[in-house]
């Protein structure tokens, strides 16, 4: 599946850094119970460095190497462009220097001004990595943020890895439906258990988590519990939650949706969930840095994509407590429909206000509703 | 306010199917602003404030929280193209802002996230704001506000010890001293020393403030060319 096409001069730095590919990844975890979260790029010590020129070299290289990709990946499987493609390189920059350093340094790449070319430029990582992870990135479709280790999301860093979805754009508006509907309308939800089920890297958690302190003084009352069937994925999702200072509010336990959550049936404020809802048939056709790298277990949900989403119904039902908030993400608007038709025929009388929510592309996204 | 009902009118008015229809009643303070169908979208905008509603005050929108004026606004991304969500991996983090009362859009596509590229967009749609709604000056009986005072040099005459330090153009304060500022040059037509004897201060010092900012130079060399004057260098 992923081929290692690695230059000569890095393969042993390649070799040695590079993260076993997803299928032996998932092996590996599944026989062992400690998972140890990568750091992220940005997070590393600076305690490597190259010269400004051996740096510029290697951003034209980069530079040029994006370029070579033109719209090849757009036509192929509507992947990135050279456009997006450069942008990330500027990330990759931005995450690789120390933040004191950009204004002075990321500009020179792209002059041509040839003074003190051999000042030294302090590093995160060895400059031959660099070399060989942008090489991953174009030629093995490796997604940016394994890459970087990282996914900005919200206003939080939330690190990322082989094993664990990357938090998507559209997921963010949960967080709003959370203060905007759910908070205003019953801020006594705030207080009180709210889940996040199939969490990954804890993003919905994590924001939530501070979407409920900022309602309340302080943390009094607030708890998330994030559950996630995948160790990796707990094992992020844990790292993230202590990133954040959040270990006494957000709580990760393993299991799959609401079977951990056995000890709080029926005393839930809120449910959240961005759950697999890609039919199995177009997992194949997916543009590579999703189909290839993601973890399918977060993505294929069943043959019409909606198995999951039928269980988190049948499970809010049950767990929420009166007048608790669910809000799912689906595929789009006919996964939506086919959500509040199952729950007007098949769940009367057990939830009020059911609505379906727009993403910002205009793709009906979410389905949100309280119970009665 | 009801906010469930709120989001049930913006869900309607997306075009999206809902199950509970109860119209939301408008509360007195607040008038609700008409969105266009063919819009795609989630529609931030529910109620904009009686401040807003009054048009011989365009300067307070910059006065606005960001989330005040955020609701003003129609915020989308850029693509619509394809099933979106966990389909994607294309950093789709673009965001594009449009003003509804006055129709300025902004846009942001460089920070990493939404929410980042939400605040840059913000921003910049203050920045535009101010380069572009003109607010009348009556010259007669001209005092500089206090926010005009605040990004002027201590050299101004004008200033008291109220007015604090100068402020900068990176301070977000700077955008309403700005506004104000270009409210002056457009009554006096453009002439920097007549502005700069409203100001208190001289000719110099104001072309040095006016020059400390590309957009602010920008917008007062565009009326000065139109009124048939010298650029400023």
């Amino acid at each position: 599946m992923l081929k290692l096409r690695l230059p000569g001069l890095s393969r042993g730095v390649c070799a040695n850094f590079r993260i076993p590919n997803p299928c032996c990844y998932s092996n590996s975890v599944s026989s062992s119970i400690d998972v140890k979260p990568k750091v992220p790029l940005y997070l590393r010590p600076p305690s490597f460095s190259a010269s400004l020129s051996e740096l510029s070299m290697w951003h034209k290289w980069a530079k040029n190497l994006a370029s070579s990709v033109g719209s090849t990946f757009v036509n192929l499987d509507n992947g990135p462009d050279s456009t997006l493609l450069h942008r990330e390189l500027n990330w990759l920059l931005q995450d690789l220097i120390e933040l004191q350093h950009h204004s002075e340094i990321l500009p020179r790449l792209e002059s041509s001004n040839n003074e003190n070319l051999d000042v030294r430029v302090a590093l995160r990582a060895p400059l031959e990595e660099i070399y060989c992870v942008w090489r991953q990135r174009i030629e093995e479709r490796r997604p940016f943020q394994y890459v970087v280790g990282c996914e900005h999301w919200r206003d939080l860093v939330l690190s990322v890895q082989e094993g664990v979805l990357i938090p998507r754009p559209e997921t963010e508006m949960i967080i709003e439906l959370v203060e905007d509907v759910a908070l205003n309308n019953s801020p006594e939800l705030a207080q009180g258990f709210w889940a996040d089920l199939g969490t990954g890297s804890g993003a919905i958690a994590i924001a939530a988590a501070r979407a409920l302190r900022s309602h309340v003084n302080g943390d009094a009352g607030c708890r998330v519990i994030a559950t996630d069937l995948s160790p990796v994925a707990v094992a992020v999702a844990t790292s993230n939650v202590q990133r954040y200072g959040l270990q006494d509010v957000v709580e990760v336990r393993k299991g799959s949706w609401f079977e951990p959550l056995k000890d709080v049936k029926g005393e839930l404020s809120g449910v959240l969930s961005n759950p697999p809802y890609i039919p199995s048939d177009d997992i194949s056709g997916l543009q590579a840095e999703v189909g290839r790298h993601e973890p399918t277990l977060a993505l294929d949900g069943g043959a019409s994509g909606i198995n999951d989403l039928l269980q988190l119904i049948d499970g809010v039902a049950s767990m929420l407590k009166p007048g608790g908030f669910f809000a799912f993400e689906t595929n789009g608007g006919k996964q939506c429909k086919f959500l509040v038709d199952y729950i007007q025929n098949e769940k009367p009388g057990r939830f009020r206000d059911i609505n379906i929510v727009s993403d910002f592309a205009g793709i009906q996204r979410f389905v949100m509703g309280f119970r009665l | 306010m009801n906010v469930m009902k709120s989001v049930d009118r913006i869900v309607r008015s997306n075009g999206v199917s809902l199950v509970a229809k109860v119209p939301p009643p408008l509360p007195s303070s607040c008038f609700f602003m008409p969105l266009k169908r063919k819009s795609i979208g989630y529609h931030w905008q529910l109620y904009c404030c009686s401040v807003s509603n009054n048009n011989s005050d365009k300067s307070c929108y910059l006065t606005l929280k960001d989330e005040e004026l955020m609701r003003q606004c129609q915020m989308t991304s850029f693509k619509a193209s394809g099933p979106g969500g966990q389909h994607r991996n294309k950093r789709e983090s673009a965001v594009r802002l449009k003003h509804l009362p006055t129709g300025i859009v902004a846009q942001a596509v460089e920070d990493r996230s939404q929410h980042m590229n939400r605040s840059s967009a913000l921003a910049r749609l203050r920045t535009l704001i101010a380069l572009k709604i003109r607010n009348p000056v009556s010259l007669e009986s001209y005092s500089p506000p206090p926010e005009l005072l605040q990004i002027l040099p201590q050299s101004s005459t004008l200033r008291t010890s109220d007015s604090g330090p100068q402020i900068g153009p990176n301070n977000p304060k700077f955008v309403s001293g700005m506004q104000a500022l270009l409210d002056l040059i457009f009554a006096v037509e453009g002439s920097i020393s007549d502005a700069a004897k409203f100001l208190g201060m001289s000719t110099g010092a104001l072309s040095r403030l006016i020059l400390s900012d590309d957009s602010l130079w920008k917008a007062v060399n565009e009326l000065r060319v139109s009124k048939g004057m010298k650029s400023l260098k």
